[in-house]
C-alpha cells in the first residue's frame, strides 16, 4: 500500500506519522490502489455497524447496569428523529424514580448514542477509573443506568428526576473513518429542562487511538471537582473562572 | 476550554572559563488541545526580559573561583532586571569549560542553586553543554524548519563544544580543547595552557615557542576533520571525553559562544582579551575545509549556552498527571528505565528484580537515596491491567529501605494520573508523583518543579546519553 517511488520517503513518512488521514496512498492511474479502497470499503462497513449494532446484555451486567429506552423506537426512526432520542419513555422514567438513589453529588449514566462499539469496547475502562477517581475525592455517587438510542440532552430528562448535581453522559459518538469506537463524555451541572448547550462540556476521542479511556475516567474526577467547586459547568464555568482570576489579578 | 496563559520566569546563568553572563525570560504557557479535548498544556512562547553585560568570570587565582563575586554579580543583575529569587521557577545554572575545573566549582554550584531562585538545577558537562548552546543559538530550531543536519560548533574560553541536530533529533555531541583562551599572552610572554601542550608537541610545535595565528591554524584544521570523520591520531589530543558520536552527513555549520562574535561580529568584539581568540576567528572563517559547509547564522552568539540554559532546558509534562505539591520540587533524581516491550506480563514478571536492582545502582548504602521509574513502551493498558500492575509494583516497592520517601513514576504515554490514583488508592500513605508524556532515559538526572496553576509541572531533563 501506498506509493510506489516517493520522491522523499523519510519526509512522507514523518507526514504520514502525524495524521491518521489517509495521505500518501498512491493511485493506479486515476483511482485508488486496490489495497486502499478495501481499507476505505472496510473502514466504512465499520462505521455503518457501530451504527446498527447492540450493546450486549454481558456488558451491562458486567457493569451492573439496568437498561431503559427513550422515545425512539427503532433505529430508522432514532436516526432521523433526534428529538426523540433526547426523551425518556413513560417507562423509562418510572424505571429511573423506582430504583435510583435521589440527589446523588454524581449521576453516572451511559448510552449507545451514534456508536454501539464505543460502548462495547471502552465503557468499561471509562467507567472504572472514574469511579476510582471520585471514590478518591470522596464524591459520592448514584445508581449508574444504561440509556437505549439515547442522544446528549437526555440527561435534561434525568436532571429533572433525579437532581443530581452533576450528570456524566458516556455515549458513543458519530462514526468516522478514522475510528469507529470513539467515546465522549457529555458534562452537565445540575441539568434540566431549559438546560442550554452552551452548559454542556464534552471530553471526547476517548479510544485507544485517542485518549486512553482510563487516563480520560481520572481525568473526569478532576474536571468533576473543579465543576462543584465553581457550581457552573460548559461557558458559565469558563465565566466564573475568569471572574475569579480577574479579581485575584486587582487585589 | 480556557484560554488563559500562564506565565513563568525562567533563569539562566552561565560561569565559563572567560566569561560569566545572565539571562531572565518568560516561558508562556498554554492550552493547545482543541475545546472538549483533554488539555494539553504547552510552551508556546519565550520571551527575553534581561539580558546581562559579559563580564569576565571572577577568579581568586588561577584555580579557585570568587564565589562572592559570584553572587553579588546575580544578585545586581536581578536587580536590574527588576526581580527577586522568589519569581525564578525554572531554570539553569552551568558550569562550562575550564572554570568547571576549579577547585571550589562544586561548591558554588551548590551555594548557586539554594541562593539564586527556587527551582535552579545545577548542571555540567561537556556533553549538556554543547546541546544548551545547540538550542540556544537556534542550530536545533534550524535543523527543524529546514529539515537538515545541523552541526552546532560553540567556542568558548576553554573548548568548542558541538553537538549535531538532524530535523530536532540529537545525532550525538563532542567536546574538544579548542578555544579562544587557550593560548594568552602578559606582554609579550605567551602562556599555552597545559590542556593543549601534548597536542602541540605531538605536531611539531614547542609550546614556549610557537606562533599564535599557526596554531590558530592548526585548531581550525582540527576541527574540520572531526567534523569530516576523518580525524586523526593527533587530532584525538585535542578530545575531552569520547569521540564523535553521530553518523552520516552533515549539512550545515553554525557557530555560536565567544569566539563566534569574532567570526561573525568582528566589530563589536571586545579587543581586550589578550588571547588566540580573533585568531582562531579568522583561521576558522579563512579555513577552506569549512569554507565547503553550509554557514547558517546564529539568533545568538556569545550568549547561545546561557539562552539555552534559561530558555530551553525546561520541559512540560502531560496535564493530565498526579502529583503530591508538597514533596515537590525535587532535584538530580536518577532515572532507572523499566521497558515493558509492548507487553505488560513481560514488565510485571521482572518488577521486583528490577525495583532491586535499581535500589542497588542508587541507594547501595541503603540510606534512602531516592530514585525514578521511567516506563517506557507500555502496552494498551485497560483498567484491569493498571490494578495489576500497581499491586505488583507496590509489593516490589516494600524493598525499598525508606517507605515514607515519595514514589516517583514518569512515563511517555498518556498514564500519569490514572496510574498515579490506583497507587493512592492502594497505598494512601505514600506520596505519589506520577508524571507522564515525557521522554527520559536510563542514566539522566531529572528536577521537577511545583505544580502550576495549568495543572502541569515544568521537568528538566539532564542528558547524559543519547537519543539516537
Amino acid at each position: 500500500m501506498g506509493m510506489n517511488d516517493p520522491y522523499n520517503k523519510e519526509e512522507l513518512d514523518a507526514l504520514k506519522a502525524n495524521t491518521p488521514a489517509r495521505i500518501g496512498v498512491g493511485r493506479a492511474g486515476t483511482r485508488p490502489k486496490t489495497d486502499s479502497w478495501l481499507k476505505f470499503r472496510f473502514d466504512h462497513a465499520a462505521a455503518v455497524d457501530a451504527v446498527y449494532g447492540e450493546v450486549s446484555e454481558i456488558l451491562l451486567k458486567r457493569l451492573n447496569l439496568f437498561k431503559v429506552k427513550t422515545r425512539a423506537g427503532d433505529k430508522e426512526v432514532y436516526l432521523r428523529r433526534p428529538d426523540y432520542g433526547r426523551k425518556l419513555s413513560d417507562e423509562a422514567k418510572r424505571m429511573i424514580e423506582a430504583k435510583c438513589i435521589k440527589n446523588p453529588t454524581v449521576q453516572i449514566i451511559i448510552s449507545d448514542g451514534l456508536s454501539a462499539k464505543a460502548i462495547e469496547d471502552n465503557v468499561e475502562d471509562v467507567y472504572l477509573s472514574f469511579k476510582q477517581s471520585l471514590a478518591g475525592a470522596k464524591l459520592d455517587t448514584g445508581t449508574p443506568f444504561y440509556i437505549e438510542k439515547g442522544r446528549v440532552a437526555v440527561m435534561d430528562d434525568i436532571g429533572e428526576i433525579l437532581r443530581p448535581k452533576v450528570i456524566v453522559l458516556l455515549i458513543g459518538e458519530r462514526p468516522g473513518l478514522v475510528s469507529a469506537e470513539s467515546l465522549s463524555a457529555y458534562i452537565c451541572y445540575k441539568p434540566c429542562l431549559g438546560t442550554i448547550e452552551a452548559e454542556r462540556m464534552v471530553i471526547s476521542n476517548i479510544h485507544k487511538g485517542g485518549i486512553p479511556p482510563v487516563e480520560a475516567g481520572a481525568h473526569l474526577g478532576t474536571v468533576i471537582q473543579k465543576i462543584l467547586k465553581y457550581q457552573a459547568s460548559g461557558m458559565s464555568l469558563v465565566k466564573k473562572e475568569n471572574e475569579e482570576e480577574m479579581s485575584a489579578e486587582s487585589v | 476550554m480556557n484560554e488563559q496563559v500562564e506565565k513563568i520566569i525562567s533563569a539562566g546563568i552561565d560561569i565559563g572559563t572567560s566569561t560569566t553572563k545572565l539571562v531572565i525570560s518568560e516561558l508562556s504557557l498554554r492550552n493547545v488541545a482543541g475545546g472538549g479535548q483533554v488539555p494539553k498544556i504547552e510552551i508556546t512562547d519565550k520571551k527575553i526580559l534581561y539580558r546581562s553585560p559579559i563580564f569576565r568570570t571572577p577568579l581568586l587565582s588561577d584555580t579557585v573561583i570568587d564565589i562572592p563575586a559570584i553572587h553579588r554579580l546575580v544578585e545586581n543583575e536581578y536587580s536590574y532586571a527588576g526581580i527577586t529569587m522568589e519569581h525564578i521557577q525554572t531554570g539553569a545554572v552551568i558550569i562550562t569549560g575550564e572554570t568547571a575545573t576549579k577547585q571550589n566549582a562544586e561548591e558554588m554550584v551548590h551555594q548557586l542553586s539554594q541562593a539564586a531562585g527556587e527551582f535552579l538545577v545545577a548542571a555540567a558537562g561537556p556533553d549538556l553543554e554543547g546541546i544548551i548552546a545547540a538550542k540556544g543559538s537556534g542550530a536545533y530550531q534550524h535543523s527543524i524548519e529546514t529539515r537538515k543536519t545541523i552541526a552546532n560548533i560553540d567556542i568558548g574560553g576553554g573548548t568548542a563544544n558541538i553537538a549535531v541536530y538532524r530535523t530536532g533529533i540529537l545525532c550525538g555531541t563532542c567536546t574538544l580543547n579548542i578555544g579562544g583562551r587557550l593560548v594568552e599572552w602578559e606582554g609579550k610572554k605567551m602562556k599555552v595552557a597545559p590542556s593543549i601542550r601534548k597536542w602541540l608537541k605531538s605536531i611539531g610545535y614547542s609550546p614556549f615557542n610557537a606562533d599564535g595565528a599557526m596554531i590558530a591554524n592548526e585548531m581550525a584544521k582540527v576541527l574540520s576533520r572531526f567534523l569530516a570523520d576523518s580525524f586523526t591520531k593527533e587530532d584525538e589530543l585535542l578530545l575531552v571525553g569520547k569521540a564523535p558520536s553521530w553518523t552520516g552527513r552533515i549539512d550545515g555549520l553554525m557557530f555560536s559562544g565567544g569566539v563566534s562574535d569574532c567570526i561573525y561580529h568582528e566589530e563589536r568584539v571586545d579587543k581586550s582579551f589578550q588571547d588566540i581568540g580573533m585568531m582562531l576567528a579568522t583561521s576558522i572563517k579563512e579555513n577552506e575545509e569549512l569554507a565547503a559547509w553550509e554557514w547558517e547564522h546564529p539568533t545568538e552568539t556569545v550568549r547561545a549556552t546561557v539562552l539555552g540554559a534559561g530558555s530551553h532546558t525546561t520541559e512540560i509534562s502531560g496535564a493530565t498527571i498526579e502529583v503530591n505539591d508538597s514533596h515537590l520540587p525535587i532535584r538530580n533524581i536518577p532515572v532507572y528505565r523499566l521497558d515493558f516491550e509492548g507487553v505488560l506480563e513481560n514488565g510485571i514478571e521482572r518488577l521486583k528484580q528490577s525495583v532491586q536492582e535499581a535500589i542497588t545502582i542508587y541507594d547501595a548504602l541503603q540510606e534512602g537515596l531516592n530514585f525514578a521509574f521511567y516506563l517506557t513502551n507500555l502496552p494498551y493498558l485497560s483498567f484491569r491491567d493498571i490494578q495489576l500492575l500497581v499491586a505488583t509494583f507496590t509489593e516490589a516497592l516494600k524493598q525499598k529501605p525508606d517507605q515514607q520517601q515519595p514514589l516517583i513514576i514518569v512515563m511517555d504515554s498518556d498514564y500519569g494520573k490514572v496510574l498515579g490514583q490506583t497507587f493512592m488508592a492502594n497505598r494512601p500513605e505514600m506520596p505519589v508523583i506520577c508524571i507522564d508524556q515525557t521522554q527520559v532515559e536510563h542514566g539522566d538526572y531529572l528536577d521537577i518543579g511545583r505544580l502550576l496553576q495549568t495543572g502541569v509541572v515544568p521537568v528538566v531533563v539532564k542528558t547524559l546519553t543519547f537519543h539516537n
